[in-house]
């Protein structure tokens, strides 16, 4: 186990994903720096039904799309938008 | 949850779309073109039967990511009035689910413009559709994978 500083993160899940995981939020523990896509990786890991939308799911960070390079922080609003299909 | 200028009106709303409420909002004398594309519940694909939508948004995003949309059609059009407005909720098979409305000085740009801002929702717009069919099914409906921002 590695002793790096942990950074505390809350993810939004929306349709398929909170019906399957049975939760609208998640809490995350992501060794520092914590990325878009260290956090994707980490809950691939653990979730098999994020797993399953790994390469399609999109990555949003106070309401809006990033890259999953992006830095996230303690207070970042985080969502994982699987495509989506209004209209 | 919405979003109101003199020109833009963007909303998300649980009950029916007020269209005429659009019309009215829409209608200037700067503008000889409204194009007004409504979007409804299909009862029929194919030969599966859909009762009803039901269509969940990460509201605060959605109402953003419209007024992204809504500045790019006012950069790119000559937009003197525009309405994004989605349903949420339960919309039941018949009843109008989107509604995009756009006047401009003529009609060319208006129909441009309006089909950029359906065509664009569909894949940007964080809002997604659960359908209820005839024979008890409830499924997620998958939208089109688009490229993940780099």
């Amino acid at each position: 186990m590695s002793d790096a500083p942990q950074v505390r993160l809350r993810v939004l899940l929306f349709s398929t994903l909170r019906e399957r995981l049975g939760s609208s939020e998640l809490e995350v523990f992501v060794p520092a720096p914590a990325t878009g896509s260290r956090l994707l990786d980490q809950l691939a890991a653990q979730y098999p039904a994020i797993a399953a939308y790994r390469p399609v799911v999109r990555l949003a960070v106070n309401q809006e799309y990033v890259p999953e390079s992006v830095e996230l922080h303690e207070n970042d609003e985080i969502a994982l938008i699987t495509p989506v299909s209004g209209g | 949850m919405e979003f109101r200028s003199p020109t833009v009106w963007l909303r998300l709303m649980h009950e029916p779309l007020p269209v005429a409420e659009a019309v009215s909002f829409l209608q200037t004398p700067e503008a000889g073109g409204l194009a007004l594309f409504l979007g409804t519940t299909r009862r029929w694909t194919d030969d599966r039967e859909t009762l009803s939508l039901f269509y969940e948004a990460y509201e605060p995003m959605a109402l953003a990511e419209m007024g992204r949309l809504s500045d790019e059609a006012l950069r790119r059009w000559p937009v003197r009035r525009l309405c994004l407005w989605h349903r949420l909720g339960d919309v039941p098979a018949g009843e109008i689910s989107v509604l995009v409305g756009v006047a401009t000085p003529h009609r060319a740009e208006a129909f441009e413009a309006c089909r950029f801002l359906i065509d664009t929702l569909k894949r940007q717009v964080p809002i997604w559709k659960r359908e209820t069919l005839s024979d008890g099914q409830n499924v997620w409906v998958e939208g089109i994978p688009e490229s993940k921002p780099r």
